[in-house]
């Protein structure tokens, strides 16, 4: 068992300190890449590669608080870059590199908005997008005091005595309440909320967490999640790196490209632990060919967690079944809910059972008071993720804050002793959401024998593969593509049980009769959404005043998507 | 050169009534061929000209003509 917080002083560069000292040569992250000999770090040599940076970053100005915005692509030392800015009490926060799909004009809107949002200081980044960003530094009133190239200092760095002297001074005045890392919640770039965690909340929730998932020395983490998600960034490099815990760090865009990476990496290095949104479930069980799975053995494997989108049990049965002659055993198949405003996780299911799966009776679902069903047509299939973890409060709370009883459904509302103060320089933003001490989730869900079950969503907000997305801005682009009736728009999540996630769908009205015409419209409106790297899946095409209106006088989401996916209603032209 | 019929799998996956696809087209200039989808786009194509990729053949792709060219050899091995 990982040992239990202590009380004195603490930050995160630290704990990587101790973890050079008591294992300089246990293996700490192991950069895979496709048909390659993966990179191994090991403690000792990921902390050196961290202190040439630490020095190199110092060089070029950065300063104690300063926000550094790291825009690198996979590559083996994003790790040591990331840990030399945190070792010289600079804030690092990993920001996703451009889609090509995404219009730089684009890309550089959103970071510019980021910018102007969160802070931002300093960009590292790569070469190849330095004419993109360039721009942006220029502004007269940008936040943005440079950019660099880290990954071209490469040996031109020499770590040298007095630099270590210089940088450990640093070290000894930062205080455990000092920012340690900035994360952003999901949502369209350039809208998205930026959190500022502590080493003490940082470490306090690794520490709670890995009591919760029973992490131990033992243990070997498998991930393809990208670093500027919560869950890549919280589970799978903070919390290794701080119980000396080996990662393998895959590309998300090659597990894309091949998912069965992910099981081959397990197989070849022993993996025991790995998170995944629920989408990952079905492209591992429905889209992976037998011969790659040639050799392959899951049995190492303790937990796959669920996390990120709502779980399916389907989605579960499904990569059972699939995988359980590779050695996948029921219990590792577990659940976690979690979010950026809490560091990561609030409630995780237990290590030695499969979540558990309740039947709910629709109806008692609209009535908001939980009633149990058989598994028939009249009802819900809910999985359960979990009890609150150590140091996390949850209670579901009615439409004016007061708490509910065990199974009424109502607004999660959270308390963490790992809970955000607030998102930088958003005060309307956390004034919505933080209300003494407690986070408002926007979720919906129940409680039932002291474990937590997240239902639906109090806002419209789409979830494609683990990513927010709101329909609001999908809304915006749509009503600006010519032949669209502007503010005649509406824009949904609708389910592709096919790929266990949801994909976006868009409702526009239009006054062109033409069906040609229309096609070209409907491509001209999946083209707009390209360049914001917004994936429209569905394009629904209808005459003018079709749309119903809520109360508030703007076309219903819930009400016109009703029309067309549930009552498969017709589309008159007149 | 891109076929018709390659062509043709690929608009159908991705619901699209028309899109000019040359060589050197990438897949994030098709619209809907995005991380989510590029996977059943592959199964898709794999199924209409019974062949088999490697995940790795796939990835060493630059574009969609080089998708065409990895499809033709394919089927030049059967």
């Amino acid at each position: 068992m990982i040992k239990t917080m202590s009380k004195k002083r603490e930050l995160e560069w630290d704990r990587w300190v101790e973890n050079a000292e008591k294992f300089p040569d246990k293996e700490a992250i192991i950069h895979w890449v496709a048909g390659e000999e993966p990179f191994r770090w090991t403690f000792s040599s990921i902390l050196k590669a961290a202190e040439s940076f630490a020095v190199g970053l110092k060089k070029n100005g950065v300063e104690r608080g300063d926000v550094c915005a790291i825009i690198i692509r996979h590559n083996k030392y994003f790790y040591p870059i990331y840990l030399g800015i945190s070792s010289i009490g600079a804030i690092p926060s990993v920001l996703a590199y451009p889609n090509p799909r995404l219009h730089p004009e684009k890309f550089t809107q959103g970071l510019e908005g980021m910018s102007n949002r969160s802070g931002l200081d300093w960009i590292l980044t790569e070469k190849v997008i330095a004419e993109v960003i360039e721009p942006i530094i220029l502004k007269e009133k940008s936040t943005i005091r440079g950019m660099f190239f880290p990954l071209e200092w490469g040996k031109n760095l020499k770590f040298e005595g007095k630099d270590l002297e210089n940088i450990e001074q640093i070290r000894a005045n930062i205080k455990d309440i000092d920012p340690v890392l900035l994360q952003h919640s999901s949502g369209t770039t350039g809208l998205q909320k930026p959190v500022l965690l502590s080493h003490k909340a940082v470490l306090d929730h690794v520490t709670n967490y890995g009591n919760a998932i029973k992490l131990n020395s033992e243990d070997r983490i498998i991930s393809w999640l990208p670093l500027y998600h919560d869950m890549g960034l919280i589970a799978a490099f903070h919390l290794p790196l701080t119980f000396g815990i080996p990662v393998v760090q895959i590309d998300t865009f090659e597990w894309v490209m091949i998912p069965s990476l992910l099981l081959e990496a397990i197989s070849k290095e022993k993996g025991t632990l790995t998170w995944l949104p629920n989408f990952a479930y079905n492209i591992l069980a429905g889209k992976v060919h037998d011969d790659e799975l040639e050799g392959i053995s899951l049995d190492s494997m303790r937990m796959f967690i669920n996390c990120s989108e709502p779980v399916r049990d389907k989605s579960h049965k499904m990569f059972y079944k699939r995988f359980k002659e590779y050695g996948v055993k029921p219990e590792s198949l577990s659940a976690c809910y979690a979010m950026a405003e809490t560091t990561f996780a609030v409630t995780q299911t237990p290590t030695d059972k499969e979540a558990k799966v309740l039947y709910v009776q629709k109806q008692s679902i609209a009535k908001g008071v939980i009633e149990l069903n058989g598994d028939d047509e009249n009802s819900r299939t809910c999985v359960s993720s979990g009890k609150a973890i150590d140091g996390c409060e949850v209670r579901i709370v009615d439409e004016k804050g007061n708490d509910l009883p065990e199974n009424y459904v109502g607004e999660i509302t959270i308390s963490s002793v790992s809970l955000f103060d607030g998102y930088r320089n958003y005060p309307e933003k956390t004034n919505a959401v933080l209300k003494d001490g407690w986070y408002y989730s926007g979720d919906y869900g129940f409680c039932l024998d002291g474990e937590y079950y997240i239902i639906g969503r109090k806002k419209d907000i789409i979830i494609v593969a683990g990513n927010n997305v709101y329909p609001e801005d999908v809304e915006d682009l749509v009503s600006h593509v010519e032949g669209v009736i502007p503010g005649r728009v509406v824009a949904f999540g609708e389910d592709d049980e096919d790929l266990g996630s949801e994909q976006i769908s868009v409702i526009a009205e239009t006054k062109i009769l033409d069906e040609t015409t229309q096609k070209k419209l409907k491509l001209e409106i999946i083209k707009a959404g390209m360049t914001e790297d917004i994936n429209i899946k569905k394009v629904y095409l209808v005459p003018s005043r079709w749309l119903i209106k809520s109360s508030a006088g703007k076309p219903s989401r819930k009400a016109n998507r009703e029309r067309l996916v549930v009552k498969n209603e017709t589309i008159t032209w007149s | 050169m891109i076929s018709e019929k390659f062509k043709k799998t690929i608009l159908n996956e991705l619901n699209l009534y028309d899109f000019d696809i040359q060589d050197d087209t990438t897949a994030d200039q098709v619209p809907g061929w995005d991380s989510l989808n590029h996977i059943n786009v592959i199964l898709a194509v794999e199924k209409a000209f019974d062949v088999h990729f490697k995940g790795i053949e796939v990835l060493k792709c630059k574009n969609i003509g080089e998708l065409q060219k990895l499809v033709n050899t394919k089927l030049d091995q059967k």
